[in-house]
């Protein structure tokens, strides 16, 4: 008897100085881990939308219930306090799993200026291309005047964007995420430039 | 009720824990060469994953996230299924000693084995319920028990079969392995 | 037997993936690219380094009826340790790696060396125990994961080997993982024998 309090005494002193330590070496990681994540984000949104100086999280004035549960983030660019564009954080469902990516749209212009995919799991080599920079100059400059459509050849029309080899179902869900990114934009945001 | 189809479908057949996400390869080559066997593995790890992961999620939901140390949660869940091990070998052998006899060498493998562990976290990862949880678990379990067997009936067969010496042995189960694992990619889009 | 033949005994004779078939896991599912391949790599050698360590100190020190769970408590810790930097400082390879950096901790490799050798040894063979073994592991998944990003990918460390439509990307979805080590396991036996 004395020996089992005598062993659990020692595991549970093992366990306080492995959990001790590690509470002190997570209070030292996570602000990096914090400040790396948000640094993550502001680049992200730099690249989507790059004539900027602030960035400012406005999901709770622009996205009213009922909206299309696809748009989880509504993000406004400024440039010397004037919102200049649009950054919208979607989630798609793509081949093998959510997608998630970032669309840009610039106000004054009423065009998409690029996109981002943040996390997919789509398959290496064909889906997951959709991460590549090659794949977002697909989406980049498009009008908004119709809604964007997937075709497999080179596109003919303004609205059209070419699908991944092989990916169609990736470059739908890709898409999908950007169309209701462009309805929510036309409906909040399009009306500001015409006073 | 869909959503339970989806999860069933997707850990059973096309994100099959061994086949294409690579956990619990060490049983699933180690334990695969006889049929009776890999049905002991199957049975010992489904137990144990099941109840692995009903009380991972417990424990996190009501102790490592609500008191801010999900830090923690590695060295919790593996002591976890650890000492689950250890008490189901004890509980085993006293209650059902033709059960011990079936799955007792199989039990002290199972701590080292990464699928219980990695679904014990994916089950978190996903922010499921605890019913989906339950769902989910289940369906990884039966997925692994669905590989072993299939490896282990190739197998069994394949020990007649006339193999080039230096292929003998572990490379060509792992050659077998990855001709499963192209059938199963055939599942995949099927979510 | 000396330091030297300790370090090599990790690299090659022993290797822990294609002599022992240890930390197969990691082996298949993290080695898409090269790059992630020597992260995994590096990652199971600091823990291993780390526990090893450890372990060694407090051979003394730890009752041999519990020493499993004390073990077990210590790489977890160190795998915890880890997880911590490397979101902070390598984000990228943190999200490439994924659920495999929780699961170092049940790696065989690690609660086999210091079940068998860090409890029953001094530091020092202890430290070259572990840089032998971890050496030996990172250059099996380096190995493993420049056959599958070259043959499947075209590149090599992200660099472009092969034109666009070349390569066979059967190598580096799932099934390429059992098929590269599948094979070079065969061609190691081969040559094993023909040495011998």
């Amino acid at each position: 008897m004395r020996d089992i309090l005598k062993l659990g005494l020692f595991l549970l002193l093992v366990a306080g100085v492995a959990g001790a330590s590690l509470s002190y070496v997570n209070s030292l990681a996570s602000p990096l881990i914090a400040a790396q994540i948000l640094q993550n984000k502001l680049d992200s949104f730099k690249e989507v939308y790059p004539q900027s100086d602030k960035v400012v999280d406005e999901t709770t004035t622009h996205l009213i219930p009922p909206h299309d549960p696809v748009i989880k983030e509504v993000n406004v660019a400024y440039l010397e306090e004037v919102p200049v564009g649009v950054i919208y954080a979607v989630e798609t469902k793509g081949y093998s799993g959510p997608i998630a990516l970032l669309a840009g749209f610039d106000i004054a212009t009423a065009r998409i200026t690029t996109i981002k995919v943040l996390s997919q799991r789509e398959t290496p080599g064909l889906g997951a291309k959709a991460t590549e920079s090659k794949f977002y100059d697909r989406y980049k400059d498009k009008g908004i005047d119709l809604a964007l459509e997937v075709t497999k050849t080179p596109p003919l029309k303004e609205n059209q964007v070419q699908a991944i080899t092989a990916s169609t179902i990736t470059t739908k869900a890709v898409t999908k995420g950007v169309n209701a990114a462009r309805e929510h934009f036309i409906a909040h945001f399009a009306a500001v430039k015409q006073p | 009720m869909q959503e339970y189809f989806i999860i069933i479908i997707s850990a059973v057949l096309v994100n099959n824990i061994v086949l294409s996400q690579f956990l619990g390869i060490c049983p699933f080559l180690g334990v695969s060469k006889k049929l009776s066997a890999s049905l002991g593995m199957g049975g010992a790890v489904s137990f144990v994953l099941i109840i692995a992961s009903f009380i991972t999620w417990v424990l996190q939901t009501y102790l490592l996230t609500p008191l801010n140390i999900t830090y923690l949660q590695t060295i919790a869940f593996i002591l976890v299924i650890a000492s689950l091990v250890q008490f189901v070998e004890m509980v085993i052998k006293k209650f059902s000693p033709p059960m011990y006899k079936a799955l007792g060498i199989f039990l002290p493998l199972i701590t080292t084995n990464c699928a219980v562990l990695g679904v014990a976290i994916i089950n978190i990862q996903n922010e499921y319920s605890l019913g989906k949880v339950m769902v989910h678990s289940l369906s990884h379990a039966a997925g692994f028990t669905l590989a072993l067997l299939l490896m282990s009936g190739i197998r069994e067969r394949l020990e007649d079969a006339d193999i080039p010496e230096s292929m003998r042995g572990t490379p060509i189960a792992l050659i077998v392995a990855a001709l499963m694992s192209i059938s199963f990619l055939g599942f995949s889009g099927l979510t | 037997m000396n330091l030297k033949d300790q370090f090599t005994r990790g690299l090659v004779q022993e290797n822990p993936l294609f002599r022992l078939l240890l930390g197969m896991c990691p082996a298949l599912a993290v080695t898409t690219s090269v790059n992630n391949g020597l992260g995994m790599g590096v990652a199971v050698t600091g823990v291993l380094l780390a526990s090893n360590i450890v372990v060694s100190a407090m051979r003394k020190v730890i009752p041999s009826s519990v020493r499993i769970p004390a073990f077990i408590v210590i790489i977890a810790t160190f795998v915890t340790i880890t997880d911590m930097l490397m979101h902070a400082f390598t984000p990228a390879l943190y999200t490439a790696l994924g659920i495999f950096i929780p699961l170092i901790v049940v790696n065989c490799i690690i609660l086999g060396r210091a079940e068998s050798f860090a409890s029953r040894n001094t530091m020092l063979p202890a430290i070259v125990d572990a840089l032998g073994m971890g050496i030996g592991f990172t250059v099996a998944l380096v190995m493993v994961s420049a056959v599958r990003e070259v043959l499947g990918a075209g590149s090599f460390f992200g660099l472009p080997l092969l034109p666009e439509n070349i390569p066979a990307l059967i190598m580096i979805l799932p099934p390429g993982g059992f098929i590269a080590l599948g094979c070079i396991l065969g061609l190691m036996n081969k040559f094993q024998r023909k040495t011998a």
